[in-house]
């Protein structure tokens, strides 16, 4: 009997310290998941120890530079000149072309200049630079509709509108486009996409912690808006708290649901996720709504809440500040927060930085400077020291197969990298290049550090720039 | 301030190709410690003479070559310590030098080096000295165990020997130095399970039909994964990155293909062992099988079948 | 650039260099593998593919204004054969030892492809002197070529050169090297090595040309 006992005790004592691509392997627990994936940073609790724990902080800076161009589409045109004095939530940018988006003072003061600067990614792009006045004044006729479960559904999407909302999660797709049906599609099932699988981030994470209500809301929100009766949200299994909190506030809530996922990365890819909770496949070259379902980001759905039930415009976002700070934090910020105000915030840098990227690991971003302003997407700044930042050499592939297991979209990454290195563009639309998601699964497990995700990138913008000029 | 530039992801997974090779260095290390115990000084030497000839080969011709020197990288002391253990102990100095040179110059480097080549160095050098040494290649001994006692000429298990399970598992019995020790062998590819190196696809699948597969032949099934070099060729040669297909398919295909060609061979040919041809075999088939065997794509379930 | 002057001695030379049917046109394999197991059967096999040649390619030299274009390789094949049954017989009476160890591979020579390839490609097309001169010259190439791929494999698989043991008795020969598999190493290494300084001197030779015209 007690022999029985300790072998039980031993044997679980394994299988938590059990290896996880042995878990991936032999005990395929049956969680919602999909096929291939990485787990990066898995010994450092993938880089979130340190912000994981720090409650949400308010941090409002000095100025502000507010880029004309935070979606995909147009950028706005700016309808404030220098001198002016702007209060909160006034507009400063008239969305321009039918994926644009208006553009709101995040804080109140007098704008100092409208220029370009550079911004994450692109630039120079025309920005609107406001000197804060602390007065914290908001813009008059800020008025919502009180409670998402008894507006009008038709109201909805143009409060969406009107609040400038795009996809918090990193590709900035305008909220109001994705939350308006096209001719003859259906949706059944909206996804919130809390997985945050994204390497140092926790914004996400804290969010569903300390605000759950204001995600369910706007989950209710955007089901109402398109008569969806199905809203899932899903979390990876090791953000327990987070789960437990959105558990709580989405009870008694008509139609939610909360998906737990297993923890692997890009569990939050959209065609991932879509397949990990419905069991449905996006064609390739196809949006969600071909498969019925919509998915948007947890802080997205906190945002359309604001807009919906109190008419507040986007002004302000939760982002992670860690890596090589003193204080790593969650910070919320306003729009515009130049980063080295925010690095300043979180007590500077605690070693020299070598690279600051705007994002998480494995799909962020790299800045030249940090005088960029934060952006609505912007989830993350993460800074490197010089020994992390170091790009290492490409050596000669092995072979090993790593990045034919590691790729969530089933493609050969080792022989689209020979095909891309050979420029051969045909080839490598042929295999399916255009598939690719630029996870960063495969660069992640080449134990030849090889830069295969920064070649499927080049060619990718090749294929589109050649067909653009077609 | 200046910051580095570089495109995502900006993490890498701690495995290199150095950590890689060193971890199947240390998964070796129980077999070679294994054969040196039951077969003594000279099976010490000929291990000994065959990694550092491999090291030396692959430094002279990169040197000679004017190509980057990739040493560090521990791939040519893998292929090194596999010619050595696929070596009997008997085998003169010269034969584990000229192995590991055909190795790692004319299999390895003339095809452009790591990861190009398209057989595995190691078996390949091995089958080229048991078709032109073949008595030497052939010359088994009764294990020894530093009991001082000379070392008798024996026949392996394959050839008639009779030895326990026991026996067999342990490594008590006539072969190459790598090849007798299950014990240590399996030890070996628990360490690279648990480390990530190898998955367990291609061993497990290899010697569940070479087990099977004898069975309905007839054999004993359990004396057939036991004796000769199946085991060793299963766990250290048959998964061999460069030389084994990418795709779960394509390993599984792979790995069946080499059992079913061991028990043929064993069976029906005038060799009594086959591992090394039929994974030879296998690894040609490899380019086919990437090819034609190719992990399912995410999103084209529907052309597929609309195609089909 | 103009095309050079056709003479006896270039045609003779560019059989041996430039378009070394073995080691350049990689022409007429099946010989070069099977009867190179030792160096005086290369020399025995390269000496009897020389004479058909040189003997084809005159006579075709001579007839090709008579032979119709339809019919002409029916036509080169009986002229080929005839030679060849020639050998066989000559060898057959005179060296009966290289008879002995070549046996099949002689009557084969008429699949030789190099003999045909000549046939077409120069002797139909060229004068009784050049194509005597480029059959020469071709037939020593190809001697030259397989002799070498034969000294190595009898080195290697059996310690010894036209015979003559060099290691003495502690020599353990590769028998592989002897065998099928040793012939495509020995062949491939050897194609190798010779390609690797022709293309050496032909870059040096276009360099200088370059420098002299700047």
């Amino acid at each position: 009997m007690v022999g029985v006992t300790m072998f039980a005790c031993i044997f679980a004592f394994l299988l938590h310290h059990i290896p996880h691509h042995i878990e991936r392997q032999v005990l395929c627990l049956p969680k919602y998941s999909f096929k291939g994936g990485v787990h990066p940073l898995h010994s450092q609790h993938e880089g979130k120890l340190p912000t994981r724990n720090a409650p949400i902080r308010d941090f409002v800076s000095d100025s502000v530079v507010i880029p004309m161009s935070m979606h995909l589409g147009a950028p706005s045109k700016p309808c404030v000149s220098k001198g002016d004095h702007v209060k909160i939530g006034q507009l400063i940018g008239e969305p321009v072309g039918g994926l644009g988006l208006p553009v709101h003072a995040s804080i109140s003061g007098e704008v100092t200049a409208v220029e370009p600067r550079l911004i994450t990614g692109a630039g120079p792009v025309m920005c609107v630079c406001i000197q804060n006045d602390f007065a914290d004044e908001w813009v008059d006729g800020i008025q919502g509709y009180g409670n998402v479960e008894t507006v009008d559904p038709a109201l909805i999407v143009p409060a969406i509108k009107a609040a400038g909302i795009c996809g918090m999660g990193g590709a900035s797709f305008p909220a109001h486009v994705k939350l308006t049906l096209p001719e003859g599609k259906t949706c059944d099932t909206i996804i919130l996409n809390g997985a945050e699988c994204e390497t140092f981030l926790t914004a996400d994470y804290r969010l569903m912690i300390e605000e759950p209500r204001r995600v369910v809301d706007g989950l209710r929100a955007e089901m109402r808006a398109l008569g969806v009766k199905r809203g899932v949200i899903a979390i990876e299994d090791n953000k327990m708290e987070a789960i437990e909190s959105m558990r709580k506030a989405a009870a008694g809530r008509e139609g939610v649901e909360i998906a737990v996922l297993r923890t692997k990365y890009p569990q939050g890819g959209e065609k991932q996720l879509i397949h990990a909770v419905t069991g449905r496949q996006v064609p390739s070259g196809k949006l969600p709504i071909e498969v019925h379902t919509i998915v948007t980001n947890v802080a997205t759905a906190a945002a359309i809440a604001d807009a919906v039930i109190d008419g507040k415009p986007l002004i302000s976002r939760i982002t992670t500040v860690t890596g090589k700070v003193v204080n790593p934090s969650n910070l919320r910020v306003r729009i515009g927060t130049v980063v080295a105000d925010m690095i300043g915030e979180c007590g500077g840098y605690s070693e020299e930085a070598a690279k600051i990227v705007m994002g998480g690991g494995m799909t962020g971003v790299c800045t030249a400077n940090a005088d960029i302003p934060i952006a609505k997407a912007n989830g993350g700044i993460v800074v490197y020291n010089e020994k992390d930042a170091k790009s290492v050499d490409e050596e000669p592939c092995i072979r090993c197969a790593r990045c034919v297991q590691a790729c969530p979209m089933g493609l050969d990454p080792y022989k689209l990298k020979h095909l891309c290195d050979a420029g051969n563009l045909e080839g490598a639309k042929a295999n399916h290049v255009m598939d690719c998601i630029l996870c960063g699964c495969c660069s992640y497990a080449c134990p030849s550090r090889r830069w295969l995700t920064a070649a499927f990138k080049n060619t990718k913008d090749a294929i589109a720039a050649a067909a653009r000029r077609k | 301030m200046s910051l580095y530039m570089s495109t995502a992801p900006h993490v890498r997974s701690p495995q290199n190709t150095r950590s890689l090779m060193g971890d199947v260095l240390i998964a070796l290390a129980p077999t070679t410690i294994a054969g040196i115990y039951f077969f003594g000084v000279s099976a010490a030497i000929v291990v000994a003479l065959a990694t550092a000839s491999a090291i030396l080969f692959e430094y002279l011709w990169q040197k000679l070559t004017h190509k980057t020197i990739r040493i560090g990288d521990l791939s040519a002391a893998v292929t090194g310590l596999l010619v050595g253990l696929n070596l009997p102990p008997t085998a003169p100095w010269w034969l584990p030098i000229i192995g590991s040179g055909l190795a790692i110059i004319l299999v390895k480097q003339l095809f452009g080096g790591i990861g190009d080549n398209f057989v595995n160095p190691a078996l390949a050098a091995r089958g080229i000295l048991l078709a032109s040494w073949p008595v030497r290649m052939t010359a088994f001994v009764l294990p020894t165990c530093f009991s001082g006692a000379d070392a008798t000429t024996s026949a392996t298990v394959l050839a008639g020997y009779e030895a326990s399970y026991m026996d067999m598992f342990l490594g008590n019995i006539p072969g190459c130095i790598g090849e007798v020790c299950k014990a240590a062998i399996l030890l070996g590819f628990l360490y690279m399970l648990v480390r990530g190196v190898i998955t367990w696809r291609i061993p497990v699948t290899f010697l569940a039909v070479v087990f099977v597969f004898s069975a309905i032949l007839g054999n004993d099934p359990l004396q057939a994964i036991l004796c000769g070099g199946v085991m060793l060729g299963a766990v250290f040669m048959a998964t061999d990155y460069t030389t084994s297909p990418m795709s779960a398919k394509g390993q599984f295909i792979y790995a069946a293909g080499c059992g079913i060609i061991v028990v043929i061979i064993r069976n029906f040919c005038n060799y009594p062992e086959g591992v090394t041809y039929a994974i030879l075999v296998m690894n040609i088939v490899t380019p086919l099988l990437d090819k034609y065997v190719k992990p399912r794509l995410y999103g084209r379930l529907k052309e597929e079948k609309a195609n089909g | 650039m103009a095309k050079k002057e056709k003479t006896v001695s270039s045609v003779f030379f560019n059989g041996i260099l430039n378009e070394n049917p073995t080691l350049r046109l990689v022409l007429g394999i099946c010989p070069t593998l099977a009867s190179t197991t030792s160096a005086s059967n290369a020399v025995g096999m390269g000496l009897a593919a020389t004479f058909v040649l040189v003997g084809s390619n005159v006579v075709i030299s001579l007839l090709r204004n008579i032979i119709p274009d339809k019919i002409r390789i029916p036509a080169f094949v009986v002229i080929i054969c005839t030679f060849v049954t020639l050998v066989e017989m000559l060898v057959k009476a005179f060296v009966p030892a290289l008879y002995a160890s070549l046996g099949m591979f002689i009557p084969l020579i008429v699949v030789n492809c190099i003999i045909l390839a000549r046939a077409e490609a120069f002797a139909s097309k060229n004068g009784v002197l050049l194509s005597a001169a480029d059959g020469l010259g071709m037939g020593a190439g190809f001697t030259l070529a397989i002799t070498v791929i034969g000294i190595v494999r009898e080195l290697l698989g059996n310690g010894s050169v036209f015979g003559l043991s060099l290691f003495g008795e502690g020599f353990e020969p590769m028998l592989l090297s002897i065998m099928a598999p040793g012939g495509f190493l020995v062949f491939g290494l050897v194609l190798g090595v010779a390609n690797y300084f022709m293309n050496k001197a032909e870059k040096k030779k276009t360099e200088e040309k370059g420098v002299i015209r700047a």
